[in-house]
């Protein structure tokens, strides 16, 4: 093999490599802790990319002219890092849990060390790749689209080791990577290190697989707190592309959501299901002609008692109590949308017997996708009832979903959803009660404004809930609520020491005969909503406003305005435990920005020589930074939906966009370095991002239905095209700057990778806060910006 | 001159994190916890005497880990390992109160966690029976609580079950709350008596329920507003 082509090689190895231990570590990092601070950590990490240019900047020469023996080095050093990056953190000395920073100070130095350790093989892997970048900056094309080409690949190959090994096992084989592009591009004047180095992070890395142990997770996750009751073992475990399944016995683990107080009998023990060490659901024990369930001494008993519902449709059907219970009932069929198809599987084959064959039972059909696909391409099917999940968790979830996207619960989703009910239909959802109440309240406005937006004049009538001590069960009926309905919830109200909240003629005294609250103005407020009184949802305190799928964050609640006020109230140490999520999106972003101008941009500024025309190189690779991940960010919420399957539309877009950006690299070699060529691509980006903003929604929803082939080739033309552009830009910037000041490349590499590692929170919080729609345009702006200035080119690098 | 800032910075940042192992004296320790009675308690109304006076009484640093004794008497709950918190100050004085002990008064609680509630109610009421199901909590908590008090009553096992032996209780604190209420519980509850839970994730305890059987054995609950702080006011 000729040196350039073992280069290449190993440069896309090694590409694949870093992309992969991303997403391998975020996995790992989303297990341990949460998914939102994944984020977090892999911003540090990716600042290593930014500091990367940086040293680039400041010591260009030195490393260029060791680049022969320096590259191959990094990439070795870079895998041998990543075998381990893990591992170390898992150790004593170095854990942190994210609870904790809040309330211990020792947490910070733990939490630094673990940004460090992450950062390591980031810096070392991404100078390897500058390094390449700027010495061979005459054919950036190639190099650029191995680069992309390696990371697409490497976003496949992380996708099957999900599925078929255990998450702490993953970041060794990839490390392994790394270091066999490092043997493979050094010559064999600088081989023997690299050997070296790569017989110990073989023998390490063969340690850490063989010897993969049980992940520790978080003391206040789900999983460790099953974990400390008596007789608690992990009985099922199994690595799974939606997350790592786990399955844990104790003979004190029991499942009685908010269970009435009338209820005298013993509360079964259940087994109960980990994701990701997040509780997902019990084992149910179903017993074919079984007649009570303990879910019916629960409000969630309400929607069965007035009807009998003989089609049901339960969507994100995954938690098996329920499903047992809808069964219970002997409705005539029931289709369960379950979008984990590891945990379907499970129960059809390991825990088949233990659950009564229920998952396998002839009236029941499970679809393993995303609800709102299976909606909307169901519009031939009518349904009795539609039964949501429970939504929160007990004593309220402190924001930990905040920044779930979650199509379920949608205005758009409970349109549809209405339109598939039969003239006696039903929707029902039941949440926990929080306090300050955010999500009842968003409940009733998403459900009021659904039947308003259907031609209902007064909601009032068709709506119903009841409450507990614990939870509250909403449901919204397309015919009005029947006398015989009505006396039938307060019958059973009765019976179980359950309180109507919202039902045709309710009085203040019944709503709180059972279960008082010093919440006085929690009535008012509830009736306002259902009167379609906009302003009480506007002037709350929490955003309470229905979810939309411009907005899909049913979870969020909290408005950044309104952090004063609520600091006032709760007390400022009391906020992060409000709404967590959210808030680390935003200490993730202002910290990502703080980093990467002290890491990157002002040593940068301190470099003595002046440098023409740096504004036009900040703008165009800022913009591309920007404007890249904001569209990829776009393409996976849109093809989340279009394909009903979050994990794969994830990663058909990163690797359809990575690989075509790759072939745009590759072809932009063919093009002279002038500047009427970027200025062109970025027009014809721009216009075609312009017709995304207002059509690429309309495209998808009208062929949802379509075969699949049909559907991939489509979004094959849709991510592919663009990004086949896109993947002209950055190379093409490089080889212009090179040509008339080689001095700025550094800088280029330096803010393109900086703006990324902010990007990703940047584009959350305008999603939350505004919506997709403005985190499009924005992206659309980006690419109009880098067109501009190469076509008015004088007026920003002052040639 | 530039050396000795860094150095001193170092030296600063390394106090800074390892200033949570300073020990206070006996003394302090006292003004500390009069302060925290003072500042957080009865300021937020608690009035009860015995409460107090307990509150008072009871050495809490001695309940918390070490690295944690220094924020022992601050406003807040603090963790114990295992996932588990001591109740934040108030929590406690205020759940203390509510079930309204009186000298004769036979208290079961459901968590006894770091052991302070237990102690706290066992220097008002006449007998304490408490229940931890983790065990290393559990002995911990019995190891502290036997060396201070005969009256309190220390088993490792699972609270679902409560303690029949010794069942009706006048009142019943769940200090690990859980998602149902175990039936048990409620039978083990005296006509007439009351239960008291906190429902929050941990480091946030802001609503509690008390739970009240009346004398017919009728259930009722009521949730309180969020104690540990002002009452909540919405912006309009």
């Amino acid at each position: 093999m000729r040196p350039m082509t073992r280069l290449i090689t190993g440069l896309g190895l090694h590409s694949a490599a870093l992309i992969a231990f991303q997403l391998s570590l975020m996995q790992l990092i989303s297990i341990v802790q949460w998914h939102h601070f994944a984020y977090m950590i892999i911003s540090i990490a990716m600042l290593g990319f930014g500091a990367s240019g940086t040293l680039l900047a400041l010591s260009r020469e030195r490393l260029l002219s060791a680049s022969g023996w320096l590259v191959p080095l990094l990439m070795t050093a870079s895998g041998f890092f990543m075998i381990f990056a893990f591992r170390i953190t898992r150790l004593e000395l170095f854990q942190f849990d994210v609870y904790l920073l809040f309330v211990e100070r020792a947490q910070f130095p733990v939490l630094a060390a673990n940004y460090l350790i992450y950062f390591i093989p980031f810096f070392t892997g991404a100078l390897a790749i500058g390094i390449l970048f700027i010495k061979h900056a005459g054919q950036i094309g190639t190099y650029y689209f191995s680069n992309l080409l390696g990371s697409g690949i490497g976003g496949l190959i992380v996708l099957f080791l999900f599925g078929n090994i255990y998450p702490q096992q993953v970041p060794p084989l990839i490390g392994l990577l790394s270091v066999t592009a490092g043997i493979l591009s050094s010559g064999r004047r600088h081989i023997l290190p690299n050997i070296s180095l790569g017989a110990v992070s073989v023998l390490v890395a063969i340690y850490l697989i063989a010897q993969p142990g049980r992940i520790e997770t978080s003391q206040y996750k789900g999983i460790s707190q099953a974990m400390n009751l008596p007789g608690a073992e992990v009985i099922y475990s199994k690595p799974d592309i939606h997350g790592l399944i786990e399955v844990v016995s104790s003979p004190a683990l029991r499942f009685a959501p908010a269970l009435s107080l009338s209820f005298t009998g013993e509360v079964p023990v259940k087994k109960n299901i980990f994701v990701n060490g997040d509780f997902f659901g019990v084992v149910p024990e179903y017993k074919t002609g079984q007649k009570a369930h303990i879910l019916d001494y629960t409000t969630q008993v309400f929607p069965w008692e007035i009807g009998k519902p003989g089609k049901v449709l339960m969507i994100d059907a995954g938690e098996g109590a329920t499903l047992a219970q809808a069964m219970s009932r002997r409705p005539k069929h029931v289709d369960a949308i379950i979008d984990n198809g590891g945990v379907v599987e499970m129960m059809q084959t390991v825990f088949a017997e233990h659950s009564g064959g229920l998952y396998l039972h002839d009236s029941l059909d499970i679809h393993v996708v995303e609800a709102r696909n299976f909606l909307a391409s169901a519009s031939d099917k009518e349904y009795d009832m539609i039964v949501l999940p429970q939504q929160e968790s007990f004593g309220g979830s402190a924001g930990i979903n905040a920044l779930q996207e979650n199509y379920s619960m949608t205005l758009e989703s409970f349109s549809l959803m209405w339109d598939l009910l039969g003239p006696e239909g039903i929707i029902t959802v039941s949440t926990w009660t929080d306090y300050p109440p955010r999500t009842s309240l968003k409940i009733l406005a998403t459900l009021t404004e659904t039947a308003r937006n259907k031609g209902i004049g007064s909601p009032v009538q068709h709506l119903a809930a009841v409450k507990s001590w614990g939870n509250i069960t909403f449901m919204l009926k397309k015919q009005p609520f029947s006398l015989e309905a009505v006396e039938k919830i307060r019958h059973l109200c009765e019976e179980l020491y359950f309180d109507p909240l919202l039902l045709p003629g309710v009085t203040l005294e019944e709503r709180q005969r059972y279960h008082m609250s010093d919440d006085a103005e929690f009535f008012s407020i509830v009736d306002r909503i259902v009167e379609g009184d906009k302003k009480v949802i506007e002037d709350y305190s929490f955003m309470i406003s229905p979810a939309t799928d411009n907005k899909p964050y049913f979870s969020q609640f909290l408005r950044l305005g309104n952090i004063r006020e609520l600091s006032g109230i709760y007390t400022t140490d009391q906020i992060p435990f409000l709404e967590l999520g959210y808030l680390i999106v935003v200490v993730t972003l202002i910290q990502g920005t703080i980093l990467a101008f002290i890491f990157i941009i002002l040593p940068l500024l301190r470099l003595r020589k002046s440098h023409r025309g740096k504004g036009g190189t900040l703008l165009y690779f800022g913009a591309l930074g920007i404007g890249y991940m904001f569209v990829e960010i776009i393409l996976i919420q849109r093809f989340v939906l279009y394909f009903g399957h979050p994990v794969y539309a994830l990663s058909a877009v990163i690797s359809t966009m990575l690989i075509a950006s790759g072939a745009g690299s590759l072809c932009s070699g063919r093009l002279p370095a002038i500047a009427r060529f970027p200025a062109g691509i970025g027009l014809i980006i721009t216009l075609m991002l312009l017709f995304y903003t207002f059509f690429l929604t309309p495209v998808l929803q009208s062929t949802i239905s379509s075969p699949l082939t049909v559907k991939v080739m489509l979004s094959l033309l849709l991510i592919g095209v663009p990004s086949f552009f896109k993947g002209f830009m950055f190379p093409l910037g490089i080889r212009y700057l090179s040509s008339y000041d080689a001095s700025q490349t550094p800088w280029a590499w330096g803010i393109n990778g900086s703006l990324s590692v902010i990007s990703t929170s940047l584009a959350m919080l305008i999603a939350v806060e505004t919506g997709f729609m403005t985190v499009m345009t924005v992206a659309v702006v980006c690419y109009g910006i880098a067109s501009t200035v190469f076509a008015f080119r004088k007026n920003f690098f002052r040639i | 001159m530039g050396t000795f800032n860094k150095t001193g910075a170092a030296v600063f940042i390394l106090l800074f994190f390892i200033s949570g192992f300073n020990q206070l004296t006996a003394d302090e320790y006292e003004r500390e916890r009069n302060r925290m009675v003072r500042t957080q308690i009865s300021s937020r109304g608690i009035s009860d005497r015995a409460t107090l006076d307990a509150m008072r009484n009871v050495p809490r640093h001695l309940y918390v880990p070490d690295v944690q004794r220094r924020y022992a008497y601050q406003d807040r709950p603090l963790p114990i390992g295992y996932g588990q918190t001591i109740s934040q100050p108030f929590i406690v004085a205020f759940m203390t109160e509510i079930i309204e002990p009186g000298p004769d008064s036979k208290i079961l609680e459901i968590g006894a966690g770091s052991g302070y509630q237990a102690a706290v109610l066992a220097e008002i009421v006449d007998q304490v029976y408490t229940i931890e199901i983790i065990r290393p909590l559990g002995e911990q908590a019995r190891q502290k609580l036997n060396a201070q008090y005969d009256n309190v009553y220390v088993k490792i096992a699972d609270g679902y079950h409560g303690w029949e032996e010794h069942a009706p209780f006048d009142a019943i604190v769940v200090t690990a709350a859980a998602e149902y209420i175990p039936p048990p519980l409620v039978e083990q509850l005296r006509e007439g008596g009351k239960m008291i839970i906190p429902v929050g994730s941990p480091f946030q305890m802001q609503q509690l329920m008390l739970v009240e059987k009346g004398e017919d054995g009728r259930i009722s609950t009521r949730s309180l507003m969020p104690v540990r702080f002002v009452p909540f006011e919405r912006a309009n």
